[in-house]
Order: C-alpha cells, then structure tokens, then sequence
C-alpha cells in the first residue's frame, strides 16, 4: 500500500469519524426517531383538531355578524350574552340541568344492568351486550322519530291502548320526554364504562370481604364502588359531555319545548346570519363541559383503568 | 399473513399526500376537471336522484348537490369562501337581486341564450321578470322554476277554508286556539309571519313601537304554541290530530300530506292583512351561476336542463315536497301533471292565493327581530 493511499484513507477515515459525531450531536439535539416518524401524522391531527378550534375561538372574538376571523378584535359577543336581557342564559341552563339529570338517571339504571353483565348474565353477557349496542348502528333521529310515532296521538301507543279501552298518555313535546329521549339516546355511553369498571373488581376480593362477614351493602360502599368508581366516572362524564351539547331529542321529541345550548349555536351560525355570536356561545360551553372534564379527570388515574399498571 | 409496518403505513400516506397535492400543484389539471363537475348549493329537490341522474348519464360528470333548508345559511356559505367550490346556487327570490349581486357573489346569465325560456312560463314570469333580473333590470341574475304561497295550514275538518281565510293571522291571536297549533322551524318566515300576526307589514322598517308590538306578538305566539318542528314533524302533527294548524306553511310544506290521501290539510292565504291590503307572504326559487373563479362550463347548461318540461315536471315532484313551477306555462309541461298531483299542489286556488301574497323580500329590521324572537322561544319553557 502505498504512501498517497494510506494518506487517502486516514482523510476518509477522519471525515466518516466527524459525520459519525455530527449525526450524534443532531440525534441528541433532534426528536427520537418514533417522534420524528409520527411527526407528519402529528402535524396532521394537529391541523385537523386544532385549526377548527382556533378559528372557532378567532370568531369569537370579532365583530358581532362579521364572516371575517382574526381580523378584528372585541369582547362584545360576550358581553351580548352575558347581559341580563339576553335570555340565553336560559339555554345553558336548560342543557346543562338535562345533562345532569340524565347523568343522574343513567346512573340508576345501567349499575344493575353493568353488575347483570359482569356478575349474572354469564354467557348470555355478549348477546345483552349487542342489544344495547345495536341501536347505536342506526341513526339517532330516526330511533328518536320512531319514538316520536310511538308517543303520537293514534300513534302505536296510543293504538295498542285503545284495544283495551284506553288512550295514550301525552307526553310528547314536553322536557319531560326530553329527557326521556337523552336518556335512551346515551345509554350505552353510560353503560359500557360503567360494566368496565365493574370487571376489574377483583372477584377474590369480594369473596374474602364476604368471609371476614362483610354485608352486601359494605361490600358494596367499600370495594365495589370505590373500585369500580373510575369507570364510572368515564361513564358519567362521557355522557354529560354529549348530553350537554343534545339538540335532536329536543327538537324531534320534545318539539322545542325547551331550547338547548347547541340550538342557540346552531341558530347563530344559521338563521341569524352572526358566527360570531355562535362561536362565542360555543366558546363558553367548552369552557363549561372542559372546566367539568378536567376536574374529572384529575381525580382518575387512566393507567390503572386501562391495566397498564 | 400479511405484516404492515410503519414503512408501508408511510408511503401510503406519501402517496396519498401527493394526490391530495397534485390539483394544487396543478392548476391546469383541474381547470380541465372542472369540465366534468358541477357543484350545486340548493333547497331539496334539486338534490334528488331523479333530477340529477339524467343529467349525470347524458353528461357522463360527477354532480355534486347539497341541500340546505334555509336562505341565510345558504348565502353565508358563499360569503366565508365557498364561491369557489359552487356553481350553482338555488334561493328564494330576493336573495339574487338584492345581495348576491352587490355582493359580488353571483355572474349574470348571459340574457341571449336564457330569456327566451321566460316567454315559455307561466305569464307572471314574463320577462323582464322582477326577481331574476338586477335592480337596473340591466343583468339577468338567474332562473325562476319552483315557487308557491307560503301562509300557514290548517286541518280543515277542524277549522274550514273560509274561517281560516277570513280570520287571517288573528287566528294566532286566538287564545281558544292555544296548545292546537304548531310552528314550523321556520325563523326566518317566522319573523315576517310574527309580524303579520302582531298586524305589522314585515318588509318595512320598524318603529321602537311596533317592536315592542312584534315582542309581545312573539312572546304569546311561541308561549301558545304545542310544538315547534320541522315540516315532516308538522304533518304528522296534524294528521294525527295533535294540532289543528301551523304557522308557516303553504303548498311547499302540506303538498306531501295532501299526496298522501290528506287533502283536508289545506295551505291558507289569508283573504287581507296589513301588507297594502294582502295577508300572504310567496316565495319563487330564483337558481343563479355563482361567481366562481373556475365555474363549471356545466353549470349553464343544467339551468337549461331544467327548463326542459319533463325534467320541470320531475322537479316539481322531487322527493321531499311538491311544487309549482313557472314551466307549467308551457302546455307540454302542464300535461304531464295529472289530477292528484294537481290537487297536491292546490292548483285549483293557486292563482288566487298568489295573488293575494306578497312575495318574500328582505326584512330591514331582521337581524333585531330575529334575537326578540329567538328571546320569546327561550321563554316558552
């Protein structure tokens, strides 16, 4: 090997040995490879979920029935809904009361159907399943349109009633059969977290309360409950969050008996032609439904929940 | 069995990047696709099967329609920046001449190739017709085809024609009538209909008075009434007996149930009101080109499409609801309604009720009217 190569190789060398180096810095400097790989899905996601959220929050904050964003600045869509002779308040209150009460009832009804599923229903467990979940397959208003033909006058109800000389009862286009309808409508959102949480209540632990002469209703307040609670919490707080924004059972059942949140939302980006107003309602009810989420969520621990841990 | 890693998932999403890109990166390329696309923004009907199909085969293009039940909504779309997506866009009658044009939102037709299909309407549409032309009567702005009286229904085994026709809008007035009537999802022909029933011509500017007129109007109406709904919620209402009638509401709204073997549900015009001396309110489809840089070459060619009496007539029983069209001036066109469809669509007074309407137009005062309104429906809970 002559002079003149070796000199060659220890240049190549020298050079192949700082690229080595520099390419180590910049991976020290740079985001780890899985980041960088998921980094033009990120980017997507990020344009998907985000852009529409900024351009909501941009038009709450313009002039009262522009259609331009970010090119202006007023707080007076907010001081429109926050003056006391602007009746919108009323919505919120109607949304936010229907939500909670359909929390409050689902919680009733789907712990003996979640307990049913994990403790009693055995192998009969996935065919109840499939029928809570069924409906959801079809689309929300035409299950709340046939509700609406089976409550109408000479509707099925009505008719079925009639054969034994009596006559339905009326209740459509009432917040009663609102609320009716939310709770039909959300059921599975209730139900399904609620049975997860129950199934990771370890069934040995209840055996051995039982052993040491725990009650039902101890065994209940104390293990199964507490145990069981973060997928209730799912549960409830993933219906407040839908029910907090429900329209359609209020309009096709209850026949706008009461005004929901979502309808004033819907109106100002419609018939009243002012997005902006629109945007700001939709602002504060994020404000509302997130403040109540994180509150929520501080208090569960996802991890164990999903048994990472 | 197949593995599908990361790398794969990669270039999926490398390659459908490109094709997302390309007609960005390509102006040219999509100008030339333009020539196969139509996008129309429209009341429904327009959007059905039957009308776009026959259009879709004999131009071998991809038709694109989406219906909206309300004016407003249909103009603001346009407005955020949607000039560039549609080519078509199907309004009530004010819309075109009083604020798509000056807003730069719509092209004139070319009146040559288009006006002659005027002479062929019903004689009301003659040219120069108000509606579809500019406010100069310079620009033809669009093509009239459905239209109709718009007042309220009545069940009239319940409350007969004359009644309904001589009490007018008092009928909402009427205390003995309260949780027996409906009212349609409407807001904006509620407004003008609130107006008439508080005694007001809507399409005039209001004094602090007659507002607080309109307020307490609304605040009692909508307190009154059984329900709010759309027109199918409206129907069966009615069909079932759940209401005796419904504000807002005409031939547009009934003509379904009247097909259905109903024709006791009957569209009212009011015989007078404070509208000099008229109590209706009607509307005419005036379908417009939209002022899109790359307009589709097709978008001319389905209004004349549609001015062919066949495919009018197909229109006026598009799913949904039934309606008159200006085309049934022409004998050819009128032919091919038969009895029922006739009775459907009231043709026995249909002449009479629209000359007893107004026709829509904008309210100056809106935009505070409709927040009263919308004050009162929060209140009726």
């Amino acid at each position: 090997m002559s002079d003149a190569t070796l000199g060659t190789s220890s240049t190549v060398r020298e050079k192949q040995g700082k690229e080595r180096q520099g390419r180590s810095a910049l991976r020290h400097l740079s985001l780890p490879a899985g980041a960088r790989c998921a980094s033009p899905i990120l980017l997507f996601m990020a344009l998907g979920f985000l852009a529409p959220l900024l351009t909501v929050i941009g038009f709450a904050f313009a002039e009262p029935r522009s259609f331009a964003v970010f090119e202006s600045f007023t707080l007076r869509n907010f001081a429109e809904i926050f003056n006391p002779a602007d009746t919108v308040w009323m919505s919120f209150a109607w949304s936010l009361a229907l939500a909670l009460l359909t929390v409050a009832a689902l919680l009733l009804i789907c712990y003996p159907i979640a307990y049913g599923l994990v403790r009693v229903f055995g192998r009969w467990s996935s065919l109840v399943s499939i029928a809570f979940v069924f409906p959801l397959f079809i689309s929300e208003n035409v299950r709340l349109y046939g509700w609406t033909l089976f409550f109408i006058n000479h509707g099925v109800l009505d008719g079925l009633l009639a054969g034994i000389g009596l006559s339905g009862p009326n209740v459509l286009f009432t917040p009663e059969i609102t609320l009716f309808g939310m709770i039909y409508t959300y059921l599975p959102f209730m139900l399904f977290p609620m049975t997860l949480g129950l199934s990771m209540v370890p069934g040995d632990l209840i055996e051995a309360a039982r052993d040491f002469g725990a009650g039902r209703l101890m065994i209940w307040r104390e293990i199964e409950l507490p145990l069981a609670m973060p997928g209730i919490l799912i549960g409830a707080l993933l219906t407040f969050v839908l029910a907090a924004g429900a329209v359609a059972e209020a309009k096709i059942l209850g026949g706008q008996s009461v005004i929901m949140i979502s309808h004033d939302i819907e109106n100002a980006f419609t018939y009243s032609q002012n997005w902006p107003r629109g945007a700001a309602l939709a602002v504060l009810l994020m404000i509302v439904i997130g403040g109540l989420s994180m509150a929520v969520m501080a208090r569960l621990d996802l991890d164990r929940i999903l048994g990472r841990r | 069995m197949t593995n599908f890693n990361r790398r794969d998932t990669l270039k999926i999403l490398g390659a459908g990047a490109l094709a997302a890109g390309a007609p960005l990166g390509f102006p040219g390329a999509a100008l030339a696709a333009r020539e196969k696309e139509l996008n129309i923004l429209c009341w429904e009907g327009y959007n059905s099967a039957q009308v776009l199909d026959p259009f879709r085969e004999k131009e071998g293009a991809t038709v694109k329609a989406e219906s909206l039940t309300n004016d407003p909504t249909m103009i603001n779309r346009l407005r955020s920046g949607e000039s560039k997506v549609w080519d078509l866009i199907n309004v009530n009658n004010p819309w075109a001449r009083k604020i798509m044009y000056p807003e730069k939102l719509i092209k004139p037709l070319p009146k040559d190739e288009f006006m002659p299909y005027f002479d062929k309407m019903l004689e009301q549409f003659h040219p120069p017709y108000k509606w579809a032309m500019s406010d100069d009567g310079s620009e033809l702005l669009g093509m009239t085809q459905r239209f109709g009286p718009y007042s309220y229904v009545v069940n009239t085994d319940k409350i007969s024609r004359k009644t309904a026709e001589e009490t007018g809008w008092d009928l909402f007035n009427d205390e003995s009538l309260a949780g027996k009537y409906g009212i349609l999802e409407s807001d904006d022909w509620n407004v003008f209909n609130i107006f008439l029933v508080a005694g007001l011509d809507p399409f005039k500017e209001h004094s602090p008075e007659e507002m607080k007129a309109f307020e307490d109007t609304a605040l009692k109406v909508f307190k009154g009434a059984k329900l709010i709904g759309d027109i199918a919620t409206m129907n069966q209402a009615l069909i079932s007996g759940e209401i005796d009638l419904h504000m807002t509401g005409g031939t547009y709204s009934v003509s379904p149930a009247r097909a259905d073997g109903f024709p006791e549900m009957r569209a009212i015009t009011p015989l007078k009101g404070p509208m000099n001396g008229k109590g209706g309110v009607s509307w005419i489809e005036v379908t417009s080109t939209v002022n899109n840089p790359e307009l589709s070459p097709l978008a001319p060619e389905f209004l004349k499409y549609v001015q062919d009496p066949e495919v009018a007539h197909t229109v006026a029983f598009a799913e949904g609801t039934f309606n008159p069209v200006a085309q049934m001036g022409n004998k050819a066109c009128f032919d091919l309604f038969t009895k029922d469809e006739l009775d459907a669509i009231q043709w026995d007074s249909l002449e009479e009720e629209m000359a007893r309407s107004v026709e829509y137009d904008i309210v100056p005062d809106y935009e505070k009217a409709l927040d009263l309104m919308n004050n009162a429906k929060r209140q009726r809970s």
